[in-house]
């Protein structure tokens, strides 16, 4: 195979390498040439061409001047085509010589007389496998310090996503924050800790009747209405009440039932003279108070926004305008560090507000974007990152707690929007009567992971866990669904309407009924009913847990529940 | 002066990759006679059956291949079988299909349910690693374009000092590593997008990419196959696979004769010496140091899996989605709108912001779960190249080193023992 060739053959084959470079040399220049052209000339910036061209814009009936253009406009594109036509033929042109060029010198390369040269001593291998040894470590090591130092100068420099300057930056320097575990005594929030549904501590009782006194510890009649929920903190209990005008706030004591004081939340500079129009059943006193245990403040739906110390002395107080919308106002409050947050939903605006908790004084408002819902805003904690979620209408939505700067949204709710979100540690489901409910993947870029519109609640909230979510619907349903997949696990049929929001607390699931049953079901994937016991009084009311004991407030009383 | 003009010339004639500078640069004519320009045609799809016309050229080509190499012992057949090649696979079929970047199709397809791989890319994957197992890396020797145009263009070898040989060595294994894990998370095929020479088997590239491949192939005059040796990551499988060859290509036709002739022969540093004549370690000593350095292989995987995991991020800038959403958020951040193309394009697809952050979340979750299983797989490999060069097995003659060795023939004419025979002949 081959080709043997004589001192005469390799100097004609050096002399056809010779040519063919040096053909190949003028080729090349020629294409560098006609390249220079094709990508600095443009054909139709040609000085006399443009000339033309001005001379016939001013005389366009001119037909000669017409024909004039044209022609030039042909030659001119017929000069950049023909450069074209130089170029890709020199690169055929240019590839033939380069193979005979290359063909020549391997051929002459290939008849070179071998030399070989014998080498001096051989080297020891093993002294070579010792330092290639020590080769592939440091160059392992060099690797590895690039790519760790890579890992970080890179990451510095990625910016952060919309709407979240700074966050990162303050968890960065917070480090990142989980959601503080529900506390067994205190139960600060409409729903407990963080409005979450989840109760701490355990062995609550499952069996008590309220007309017969059956592990009823104690019973105290509310000296005003409301809808508003019960909530603790050590030893006391704070609830709302409001008839006509006047707007109140109760500290009870938690073993006692006694009230130990009440706060006027009436004659705020700002409260409107005329009551506002509200749903006769909610009433001025449906949202629920929130202490941090240093303070406890409230809202009524005329706008009166307090705050009291934990002895009932008054810190401030104001009127945040009257949220008008058509069923009364009902968000209630959420305490995040020294903030305390206002979920404001008005036909004139609905926004978040963030009031500094010690003097009132108002920190930041966001716009939110949409219409009016009755929801109550819930803190979650995604990714380390403290939120706060908002079941809204059309979106759900997520803010700072810091800076109520939005996180993200998601459009997914219409109609009535009352529900308020539910969360576990990896994502949020919000859900309302007529519309569906809806799994997100909280995050920039929340998404929808599932939806279902078999079970959707008009008033209660949902509440889930990482194995479990609990729908309890105004029909009288309960649903339990896988919260990653959205798979059914059970259902059942209760008879009366759920408006109060169900509770996990000691793997049970403490659902309340508007006609004070309150119906104990375990939180696992097959339904068992534990106990279902009745209050004697209808509620709406979304009950308390602290100490073993559940504190439910009736149309009139409030009931401490104990096992004894 | 005059040796190097031939080189000086070799560089201008590759300088024809601009000439496929396609586009309208200036308005079409108007024309008032209503002429219609015609429609922009695209060429037909090659037919499938042509993709196997293919693998019948493929395995051909290395059954030809390794008859040359281990049977005939033919250096110039295997010159023959390369121009064939680089013609065929390199010219005619474009750099594509290509066995090195075949490995990314494999990888998109284990990872991504969405994705059949065509049967031509997986049997352009696994015959040349089915016959590197059976004969080594014959694939390299004359069927592989990219290393045809390199060995057509190796006029003078040189060998680098083994230090650089060691350093160059690793970066094949981080390219095939990074190469599985973008194609794995459906983000680029570096391979194909850095491919060297597909640039000048398609008469067209960028002038970034024809520089770099004009620069390796006049690297490669000197430094022979500079590609495969330091850059090829389907080198790694088939380095990895030749090593359990069952019949290799041997340097001399019968028993070696120690006479250490070709012991300088191969540029590429593949022959391994006879030691018989040497001192050896003490075999406790040997035998210490490699349950070290295997009782270390975990350990190395968790750094190399740890290392990728914090790299992840960064790494995930390689998809497109991932780097428009950061263009966008750049945009943001100060004000000034962006103009690319890729964000032109975005702007009139009518896609929002918030899908595209989404798709950039679950692109940059993809990675971050990916990466430490590449980093392991780079830490095994350290580990693994650490016990190599442990172990040590008595050798008494001169073989090519089985997974180096690209079955080249370079050493054939070295051997004295096949000169004297064919004289004899």
């Amino acid at each position: 195979m081959k080709l043997k060739l004589n001192e005469k053959d390799i100097s004609i084959l050096k002399v056809v390498s010779q040519v063919a470079g040096g053909f190949i040399l003028v080729v090349a220049l020629t294409m560098i040439f006609s390249l220079v052209q094709l990508k600095t000339i443009n054909p139709l910036d040609n000085p006399v061409l443009l000339s033309v061209k001005d001379q016939y814009d001013k005389d366009p009936a001119n037909a000669a001047k017409a024909e004039q253009v044209r022609a030039m406009d042909l030659m001119a594109r017929k000069a950049y085509f023909s450069s074209r036509w130089q170029v890709e033929t020199g690169s055929y042109l240019l590839l033939a010589g380069a193979i005979i060029f290359i063909f020549c010198q391997r051929l002459i390369s290939d008849n070179e007389k071998l030399n070989p040269v014998l080498p001096c001593a051989k080297k020891d291998s093993s002294f070579q496998q010792k330092r290639n040894r020590r080769y592939l470590i440091a160059t392992a090591s060099v690797i590895s310090l690039t790519a760790i130092v890579a890992s970080f100068v890179l990451r510095n420099d990625l910016p952060d996503p919309p709407g979240q300057s700074g966050t990162s930056a303050n968890v960065e320097a917070k480090g990142k924050e989980t959601a503080p575990k529900p506390d067994k005594t205190n139960f600060p929030f409409f729903r407990g800790q963080d409005s979450r549904g989840i109760a701490g501590g355990s062995g609550y009782p499952t069996e008590w009747d309220g007309i017969a006194g059956k592990n009823i510890e104690w019973k105290i009649e509310i000296p005003k209405q409301g809808q508003s929920s019960p909530v603790i903190w050590g030893d006391k209990i704070f609830i709302t009440g409001a008839k006509d005008k006047e707007c109140e706030v109760y500290c009870i004591n938690k073993k006692t039932g006694d009230i130990l004081w009440i706060g006027s939340a009436s004659n705020i500079p700002g409260e409107p003279t005329v009551l506002p129009k509200v749903d006769q059943d909610a009433g001025l006193a449906a949202s629920t108070v929130a202490t941090n245990g240093k303070e406890v403040c409230a809202v009524f739906a005329n706008g009166n926004l307090i705050c009291f110390n934990m002895d009932g002395k008054k810190k401030w107080a104001k009127n945040i305008g009257v949220p008008e919308n058509s069923y009364g106002y009902s968000s209630s409050l959420v305490i995040y560090e020294n903030l305390l947050l206002v979920q404001y939903d008005s036909e004139k605006k609905i926004s978040l507000i963030g009031f500094d908790i010690e003097t009132g004084d108002q920190k930041w408002e966001t716009i939110r974007q949409g219409h009016t819902v009755w929801s109550s805003p819930v803190l979650a904690y995604f990714d380390g990152k403290p939120q706060l979620i908002i079941n809204g209408n059309p979106k759900v939505s997520s803010y700072d707690p810091s800076t109520g700067k939005e996180l993200w949204a998601v459009d997914c709710m219409s109609g009535d929007v009352a529900p308020s979100i539910a969360v576990n540690s990896t994502m949020a489901y919000a859900v309302t009567d007529y519309a569906k409910l809806a799994a997100i993947k909280p995050g920039t870029g929340a998404s929808i992971i599932w939806e279902d519109n078999t079970y959707t609640p008009d008033v209660s909230s949902p509440v889930a866990n990482d194995e479990f979510l609990f729908i309890s619907t105004g029909n009288g349903d309960v649903a339990c669904y896988n919260p990653e997949k959205g798979d059914t696990l059970w259902t059942h049929y209760f008879m009366d309407q759920f408006y109060a929001s169900p509770i996990i607390a000691d793997d049970m699931v403490y659902l309340l009924d508007r006609s004070g049953v309150m119906h104990i079901v375990k939180a696992k994937s097959e339904f068992q009913l534990v106990a279902e016991s009745s209050l004697g009084e209808s509620t709406d009311c979304t009950p308390a847990f602290s100490d073993k004991k559940i504190y439910i407030r009736g149309k009139k009383n409030l009931y401490c529940i104990s096992k004894n | 002066m005059k040796k190097a003009l031939p080189y000086i010339i070799f560089v201008l004639l590759l300088c024809w990759h601009a000439v496929l500078y396609a586009q309208d640069r200036f308005p079409r004519p108007e024309f008032e006679s209503g002429y219609v320009y015609p429609t922009n045609q695209m060429p037909t799809q090659r037919a499938p059956v042509w993709e196997y016309f293919d693998v019948a050229v493929l395995i051909s080509a290395l059954i030809v291949s390794t008859w040359l190499a281990l049977k005939k012992r033919s250096r110039q057949g295997l010159i023959w079988m390369s121009v064939f090649s680089l013609a065929y696979f390199g010219f005619y079929r474009q750099g594509c299909i290509c066995s090195v970047g075949s490995v990314q199709n494999v990888a998109l397809a284990l990872f991504n349910d969405g994705y059949t791989i065509p049967l031509s890319a997986l049997l352009f994957f696994i015959i040349p690693l089915l016959f590197a197992l059976a004969y080594g890396r014959v694939f390299c020797a004359g069927v592989c374009p990219l290393g045809a145009i390199q060995e057509l263009t190796g006029f003078m070898p040189v060998k680098l000092p083994k230090t650089v040989e060691i350093i160059l060595a690793s970066v094949p294994f981080i390219y095939l590593t990074l190469a599985v894990l973008f194609a794995s998370t459906n983000s680029q095929f570096i391979i194909c997008r850095y491919d060297p020479f597909v640039g000048i088997f398609r008469l067209d590239a960028t002038y970034t990419m024809i520089i770099f491949g004009v620069l390796l192939l006049l690297a490669g005059i000197f430094v022979n196959r500079p590609y495969c040796r330091y850059l090829c990551p389907y080198g790694v499988l088939l380095n990895v696979f030749s090593r359990f060859a069952g019949k290799h290509l041997t340097i001399t036709p019968a028993e070696c004769t120690n006479c250490r002739l070709c012991e300088e022969a191969c540029p590429y540093d593949a022959i391994i010496p006879s030691d018989t004549d040497q001192n050896r370690e003490e075999p406790e000593k040997s035998r210490k140091r490699f349950i070290l350095y295997f009782l270390l292989i975990p350990l190395f995987a968790i750094t190399g899996a740890y290392i990728l995991y914090y790299l992840a991020p960064a790494l995930s800038g390689v998809n497109g989605d991932v780097r428009l959403a950061r263009e966008i958020r750049m945009e943001k951040e100060t004000e000034i709108e962006s103009v690319s193309k890729a964000m032109v394009a975005f702007k009139e697809s009518g896609k929002t912001e918030i899908e595209l952050f989404a798709e950039e979340e679950i692109i940059i979750s993809r990675f971050k779960k990916a990466s430490p299983w590449a980093g392991a797989f780079l830490g095994i490999s350290f580990g693994i190249g650490m016990i190599s060069l442990t172990i040590r097995s008595k050798r008494s003659e001169y073989k090519p080193h089985q997974g180096r060795c690209f079955s080249c023939g370079r050493c054939f004419k070295y051997c004295p023992i096949k000169v004297q025979t064919q004289n004899e002949a």
